[in-house]
């Protein structure tokens, strides 16, 4: 079986997708983006708790990688159109988790994302979004309603922990774009430097377990 | 005028909007919540300011503040307001429910309300 990174947010869907891939023996590593100053310290803790149900119910280890984003999206906020502001944090979690999958010898990527569930999941966006990294990307969830998978979440015990009060990401712009082209993405990333913010994420990310 | 003191969707804090709508000038602000001492990250299109809560300012004058605690929200409230010159609030018209962003139920807290 192979070795994957999986993105991590602490909503409903991602112990979902990682229980999956988990129960088709495949060996994960799990990234989350802290999104902090955007969201308080929920996300990161139930990211924590998820993994503890998960690892328990798998008998095997799963090594969280926890990388700074908050200033990847104040970065992007100041410089860049914040109408496609979701993609192109999308771009900068996608390349961070790649950078990890090298580190760690994974041979693919893969999220909670199920099509059209919220803005930055129709496909126009997950194209402009996953076109920045080279790995493949798995989506287990990728044709289920959301009723399919809060069943899941609740028959693994994860449900409960996903739904715990919690600050939403308050860099979401009021309207995002449901539609990018990515010529028009690639011109507003060329307003900032990826590649440094890419490094510095990556240099200050922190393996917890 | 800030009339109420809500639960936000997600239940992880407490926002405050303004009635009328009245957006703030987050380069004034920011400058004024610096001269208070209090730290301030300016992400251009917000503010987020370290009261005795964290609180986000948004242009258009929309307040989060991330506790779960509604005195300590209140408490930010009043010292923000005091700070930025915001509107004086006033006590809402009652402690139902009013519709969020996201068409969900919220509770409203007034001044001393735990929720």
């Amino acid at each position: 079986m192979a070795r994957g990174v999986m993105l991590m947010s602490g909503g409903i869907d991602s112990p979902v997708a990682l229980h999956y891939l988990l129960r088709r023996g495949h060996e994960m590593i799990a990234v989350h983006m802290d999104n902090r100053p955007f969201t308080d310290d929920t996300p990161i803790e139930k990211v924590a708790d998820h993994l503890t149900v998960l690892r328990e119910r798998y008998g095997q280890p799963i090594p969280l990688y926890m990388v700074p984003h908050g200033s990847t999206q104040i970065t992007l906020m100041r410089n860049t159109d914040r109408h496609v502001g979701c993609i192109l944090c999308r771009r900068f979690m996608w390349r961070s988790a790649e950078r990890i999958a090298e580190r760690e010898n994974a041979s693919f990527l893969a999220t909670g994302e199920a099509l059209g569930q919220v803005a930055s999941q129709t496909l126009s966006n997950m194209r402009s979004a996953t076109a920045s990294v080279r790995l493949p990307i798995v989506r287990p969830l990728i044709g289920l309603d959301k009723v399919e998978i809060e069943r899941v979440a609740k028959e693994i015990g994860t449900y409960g922990i996903s739904t715990r009060p919690g600050i939403c990401c308050q860099a979401v712009p009021p309207k995002p774009a449901t539609r990018s082209n990515l010529v028009q993405i690639l011109r507003e990333e060329q307003k900032v430097d990826p590649e440094s913010i890419l490094d510095d994420c990556v240099r200050n990310t922190v393996l917890v377990k | 005028m800030y009339r109420r003191l809500e639960l936000c969707s997600n239940r992880g804090g407490f926002e405050a909007v303004p009635e009328p709508a009245r957006p703030i000038d987050l380069v004034e602000a920011r400058r004024q919540l610096e001269r208070a001492g209090i730290a301030v990250v300016d992400a251009r299109v917000m503010l987020i300011a370290a009261l005795e809560a964290e609180v986000t300012i948004a242009r258009s004058g929309r307040l989060l503040f991330k506790t779960r605690d509604p005195k300590v929200a209140e408490r930010a409230l009043g010292r923000l307001s005091a700070i930025l010159g915001l509107p004086a609030r006033s006590p809402g018209p009652g402690a139902d429910t009013a519709g969020g962003p996201s068409g969900r139920p919220r509770k409203r807290v007034g001044p001393g309300e735990s929720i």
